[in-house]
């Protein structure tokens, strides 16, 4: 199986060469959703924040240069105000990567609607630059593949989440990358984890990480071991947090632990590795945007149709019967193993090759949607 | 001061007529942006609904209610994915039952299903249930004073001479708290002196009136603004007339502004 993609100069490859039209103020989101509707199939995303000095200042900056210099893309257009804050994001995504960076500015637009017509034709120009753009055969080390679930119940664990976990097995052995998320899904589980870790002290890092995530939520005054599994996965039929970890840690097969990753932090090496995100799905998304993942796969049980702007985001059903009702939004169903019609093995196999077919350019029902959610993730709140 | 506005049984008389499509979770945003597209509602981009925890979930429910009962709006649809946190079956008994409906992806058969179903309805909310227009005796504007101004004082005793409610916030800074705060308080319509450097707000329920400062950014915005730094307080008043009787405001023509529910704990 051949897989073909966009090197771009720096290490990283693309499998979408997407023109991303960022805005660096909230009141600037508007006009970005504008010149994605109204361009030839630029990608806008939408944010609430005001450029001000917030505790989260680092990480914000981080996620939006991040996200802007994601391998996937082949231009960013920066909408901005013209403020020295909106330069701080501009030199660190230049330090990122080589993605092009088109800056349109609104004191210089001097109205909403020059801005928004100025956006639609950069953007057209991109376009028409990136179409022309040749993919070139790819190794399978171009794969950065980021692993989520949302929206689990009881078939998780049994289902697709293993099935996930034989394909990301099978590309991390063949010298890709696969990154697993979510701290708070694989509370109760991290010690299984870390006997899987190259070294004791990335197996201590896996430790260490859960119990800081867990502190940080002990110290608002709540306990996340009450709080979750979310009434969602309770109607699931998922019994406990313990139970939801076991599950939804299946994910990343049974390879050995690279390297922890901080939140939104990409990897220098090959390799498997633990992210420490959110739960939160689309928090965990613009994380892995910023990290350089290239293609996700989300396991989900009760069904949801988020996706990004920046990574073609694949939609594995745990269960036939949802996959049936909503079709829509799922690519792959994983079902079919508690049906007893394929084996573990068998379904790990099409998912492998739904990942390269994406990865190829085959579209997902995310991308047909148009979904491609954004969030910026904040550990202090934005009640200022 | 004569305005002629909408009576919404339940929710009070706007300056607006506005139909809101509610996602109650980021999973159903961008359904709820292509069904309000399609039918020319009001929605809004947000990150909350799930994966929040402590005061933010109450804090976050409130803020939606809120929202639905705006005296501005004239119907709500809230779309849900279904396995959220704030769940869309419980929110929809909290807001005003007056045209008031909700669809849950997850049971409407996926993302395609609810935005067809929800075009359906929208229209339906809007098409069966004309608002009457309804004389607003007493307007409330509110005021964000995200920087200090200078006639406060005077400013606020013509109002209220002019028969105006007048609500005040004035955190400094971004205008989008003080906004927010203003929109629980039922403001109709909203006056705001942006900081110096911040660019004009808007707010996509309310009418918001920009008023500019004199710094370098505002100065290099002013086309955005719907008054400079001079204007007299009748020329303030005259512009109030105006937009409750139905002149757009800047803000409302180019549709600036995101909706930011408060949030005090980090997401997990």
């Amino acid at each position: 199986m051949s897989l073909t993609g966009y090197e771009r100069g720096d290490g990283r490859w693309g499998f979408r060469n997407h023109v991303l039209i960022l805005p660096l103020h909230q009141i600037l989101s508007s006009s970005a959703r504008e010149i994605e509707l109204k361009s030839d199939g630029a990608v806008a995303v939408s944010h609430d924040w005001s450029q001000v000095i917030e505790k989260d200042h680092e990480r914000i900056i981080h996620l939006l240069a991040g996200n802007a210099t994601n391998p996937n893309l082949y231009a960013t257009i920066l909408l901005r105000l013209g403020t020295p804050i909106e330069d701080e994001v501009i030199a660190r995504a230049k330090k990122y990567g080589k993605t092009k960076l088109i800056e349109v500015s609104l004191t210089e637009a001097k109205s909403i609607e020059n801005l928004t017509q100025a956006g639609i034709e950069r953007a057209n120009e991109l376009l028409k630059e990136a179409k022309a753009q040749q993919r070139v055969s790819a190794p399978l080390s171009a794969i950065v593949l980021g692993l989520e679930c949302g929206g689990s119940d009881a078939y998780s664990g049994i289902t697709a989440n293993p099935a996930l976990g034989v394909a990301s097995d099978e590309l991390v052995a063949q010298g890709a990358t696969s990154i697993l998320g979510e701290t708070m899904e694989i509370l109760g589980a991290e010690h299984l984890l870390a006997r899987r870790a190259i070294t004791k002290e990335v197996g201590q890092q896996i430790i260490d990480v859960v119990a800081r995530y867990e502190a940080s939520i002990n110290y608002e005054g709540i306990d996340i071991r009450g709080a979750q599994p979310s009434r969602g996965n309770i109607e699931g039929g998922l019994s406990t947090l313990e139970e939801k970890s076991l599950g939804a840690a299946k994910k990343a097969g049974n390879a050995q632990f690279t390297g922890v990753l901080e939140y939104a932090i990409a990897p220098t090496k090959a390799g498997l590795y633990f992210m420490d995100t959110p739960g939160h799905d689309i928090e965990q998304l613009t994380g892995f945007g910023a990290a350089g993942v290239n293609i996700t796969v989300f396991t989900t049980g009760r069904g949801t149709p988020t996706g990004s702007a920046v990574m073609p985001t694949i939609k594995v059903a745990t269960n036939s019967e949802m996959a049936t009702a909503i079709p829509d939004i799922i690519d792959l169903n994983s079902g079919t193993i508690a049906d007893g019609t394929q084996s573990l093995e068998e379904n790990g196999k099409l998912i492998y090759q739904l990942i390269l077919d994406v990865a190829n350019g085959q579209l997902t029902k995310a991308e047909l949607g148009g979904h491609h959610e954004f969030n910026l993730s904040r550990l202090y709140g934005s009640s200022l | 001061m004569s305005i002629t506005g909408f009576a919404h049984k339940g929710r009070g008389v706007g300056v607006r007529d506005h139909q809101l499509i509610l996602p109650s979770v980021v999973c159903s945003t961008h359904v709820s942006r292509k069904i309000a597209n399609e039918v020319g509602a009001l929605t809004f981009a947000h990150q909350n609904g799930c994966g929040i925890i402590g005061i933010d979930v109450p804090g976050v429910d409130n803020f939606f209610i809120e929202l639905a009962n705006h005296p501005n709006v004239q119907s709500v649809l809230v779309i849900s994915l279904g396995c959220e946190t704030i769940q869309g079956p419980e929110l929809l008994p909290k807001i005003n039952r007056e045209l008031s409906r909700l669809l849950v992806i997850q049971e409407s058969g996926g993302a395609s299903g609810t935005y067809e179903a929800g075009v359906i309805q929208a229209k339906q909310l809007r098409d069966n249930f004309k608002s009457a227009p309804a004389v607003i005796e007493k307007l409330v504007i509110g005021l964000d004073l995200s920087r200090n101004i200078e006639n406060l004082a005077a400013l606020k005793a013509a109002l209220n001479d002019a028969g105006l409610e007048v609500v005040i916030q004035d955190q400094q800074g971004v205008s989008e708290h003080n906004l927010a705060k203003l929109m629980s308080k039922k403001v109709q319509i909203i006056l705001s002196f942006a900081d110096d450097n911040q660019p004009p707000s808007g707010f996509p329920l309310i009418p918001v009136i920009n008023i500019a400062s004199n710094s370098p950014l505002h100065l290099a915005l002013a086309a955005e603004f719907d008054l400079p730094s001079t204007a007299s307080v009748q020329e303030i008043i005259k512009l109030i007339t105006a937009v409750g009787n139905g002149q757009k405001t800047k803000s409302e023509v180019s549709g600036i502004g995101e909706i930011v529910a408060p949030r005090s704990v980090r997401s997990v």
